[in-house]
């Protein structure tokens, strides 16, 4: 059927792209590869000058280096405090996205199969969050964990990681779970299995691709998270790469060879996992964006 | 008889023993995800109003000895210059969304899902990678390439020997800046947006006015724009709430400079809190501003959903 469907699709994009113009065509070839260079140049152009002393780009700001010069990363690194905030962005992002998607499965297996009044209330809530601006609540968040202990501690980075992160999956895993049939569960109950075990040994095998994706998405908005990082801690042994490179900008903005290269150690992680995962992410933010 | 009504009885107990164990159950799923969501995003807000209406200046926050105001703070923000400044730029976000991300990643989407290019997953990846690249970055690099001593300034003093460079200096058009980098950033989400809802229209419906001899303008305008409508509403709204997100590029590009003519509502909240001289009652009463406009903007989301009947993916 999906088959079919899929064949007859591409006989009328055929048909349709036969009728297209030549002007038409290169019209669109020139904006997409006009947009499409735009969006490399600044990238590409970050990488080379990574590898110029910062004498040279003084001298020579846009073409290749003469000599590689690679010795911007270690110092940069050093510098930076880049080991500590590397291994705190991975404990961040691993810790949160964990939690996340163990409790959204949960609470996404209760809001989808055990009928409750208080669904609507509790679900609603989460479908609500998916648009709240998390930036609004920022200073009410810093006061709160101030006067609770949990300024400048992990802790008190991973509780709001967690709670802001729980909507789209909690979306997410809820929808794809009511597509589960009921008997399923209801067997599962007559044999007399918990819902702790139904849990683990039917809904989460069962809901593995949507909570790859629901993690996949976790993962980019955790380790790109910036100010609530920023402001929840005031040590570097606490802190993550994205609050290392934005103090090191101004700490040594004129250097710009050490400051190119701790961009680039900022970019090049998250852009081999967006090459990897790329598939997962185009479609979980089609999912998730839309949702109001 | 009494055998019948006993097991009766029995399953009876055994579903009402059954409920007690779904309740449980539901209690045990639910409650660690609604605590802890709760406690970060509810709990803030009552706060949060709490604060804004009292004058509070630093020391203990529960039971502390801050007293009731009123408004005063909520007068205070709206007579101050640099509030309505960042209003504004707030609101040229959403008109660079609108007018310019919107359209584009329209015709990008177009472009790609009717083929009308090649490698067009290259393109895809390509306009969409600027998205998962963290802001931080992306806004330390701009400012970098649009300083005096960036890229734009040596390419433009190649065509144009003397050429000054002013882009994020001028206090008037540096937003201009910003608003450019905004646009670069985050077409490919639009892009992303519209194909995934081009890819339901039913193809058959396409072929069906191929059959009838339409042509291209009439496909895009009869058939494809009206199956549209709905996501083209909500892409405007999430626009605008792209817009109240709108803090970490701007922070890292120009953190309000100069003057503080590029700050939007969030930025404007920050430097309230954190910049000498703190003022957190006022910094407070941004903050509920800002959730009310979201508020606002999710009841105008649900009544969308309801006219254009139920949810558009």
């Amino acid at each position: 059927m999906k088959k079919e469907r899929k064949r007859r699709e591409d006989a009328t994009v055929y048909m349709l792209r036969k009728e297209a113009g030549i002007p038409t065509r290169i019209l669109f070839y020139a904006v997409l590869i006009g947009f499409t260079v735009l969006t490399l140049y600044p990238l590409v152009w970050l990488v080379i000058n990574s590898f110029k002393t910062t004498a040279e780009f003084y001298m020579n700001p846009l073409g290749f280096p003469r000599r590689f010069y690679l010795d911007n990363y270690p110092l940069a690194w050093r510098l930076g405090n880049f080991g500590i905030l590397a291994v705190n962005s991975v404990i961040y992002t691993v810790v949160s996205t964990v939690a996340i998607i163990f409790l959204a499965q949960a609470a996404g297996f209760a809001f989808a199969k055990i009928k409750c009044r208080a669904t609507p209330i509790l679900y609603g809530a989460f479908i609500l969050g998916l648009l709240l601006t998390v930036q609004s609540l920022i200073v009410p968040l810093f006061l709160m964990s101030f006067s609770t202990g949990l300024y400048n501690t992990r802790l008190g980075v991973i509780i709001p990681y967690v709670a802001l992160g729980l909507p789209i999956p909690i979306y997410l895993c809820t929808e794809y779970i009511k597509g589960i049939p009921d008997s399923l569960v209801e067997s599962a109950r007559m044999d007399g299995a918990g819902y702790l075990r139904i849990l683990i040994n039917v809904i989460m095998p069962m809901t593995k691709p949507v909570a790859a994706t629901a993690a996949i998405l976790t993962v980019l908005a955790v380790w790109n998270e910036f100010v609530l990082v920023f402001i929840l801690t005031g040590h570097d042994s606490l802190r993550s790469l994205p609050v290392g490179i934005f103090r090191f900008s101004g700490e040594l903005a004129s250097d710009y060879g050490k400051q190119f290269a701790a961009l680039v150690v900022g970019m090049i992680p998250i852009v081999l996992f967006y090459l990897v995962f790329r598939n997962q992410i185009t479609r979980g933010v089609a999912a998730g964006a839309i949702k109001g | 008889m009494k055998q019948i009504k006993n097991a009766r009885g029995r399953k009876k107990e055994r579903r009402v023993v059954y409920k007690a164990e779904e309740k449980r159950a539901y209690l045990f799923l639910t409650m660690p995800a609604v605590i802890v969501y709760w406690a970060v995003v509810a709990f803030p807000v009552v706060f949060a109003v709490g604060m804004s209406l009292s004058d509070y200046s630093g020391g203990s926050i529960l039971g502390g000895s801050a007293s009731f105001v009123g408004f005063r703070h909520y007068l205070r923000m709206f007579n101050d210059e640099f509030f309505w400044i960042s209003l504004k730029n707030n609101i040229y976000i959403v008109l660079i969304s609108v007018f310019g991300q919107i359209p584009l990643g329209f015709i990008f989407a177009y472009a790609l899902y009717r083929k009308l290019v090649v490698a067009r997953d290259f393109f895809q990846t390509m306009i969409y990678m600027p998205v998962v690249i963290s802001p931080i970055v992306i806004g330390i690099l701009w400012a970098f390439i649009m300083s005096p001593y960036g890229l734009i300034t040596e390419i433009m003093q190649r065509i144009s020997p003397g050429w000054e460079n002013t882009i994020l200096i001028n206090p008037t058009n540096a937003v201009l800046a910003v608003l450019f980098v905004i646009l670069w950033m985050y077409t490919g989400t639009y892009l992303l947006i519209f194909l995934a809802n081009l890819q339901k229209i039913d193809p058959y419906l396409l072929e069906a006015a191929k059959i009838d001899g339409a042509n291209e303008k009439q496909i895009l305008g009869r058939i494809i724009l009206p199956s549209l409508s709905g996501v083209i509403v909500t892409t405007i709204i999430l626009a605008i709430f792209g817009s109240l997100q709108s803090f970490t590029l701007i922070f890292a590009m120009t953190r309000g400079a100069p003057a503080r003519r590029t700050s939007v509502l969030a930025l404007y909240m920050y430097d309230t809190a954190f910049r000498p001289p703190i003022d957190y009652p006022m910094a407070n009463a941004v903050s509920i501003v800002l959730v009310i406009m979201s508020l606002i903007l999710i009841v105008l989301t649900k009544a969308v959903e309801k006219r254009f009947g139920g949810r558009e993916e």
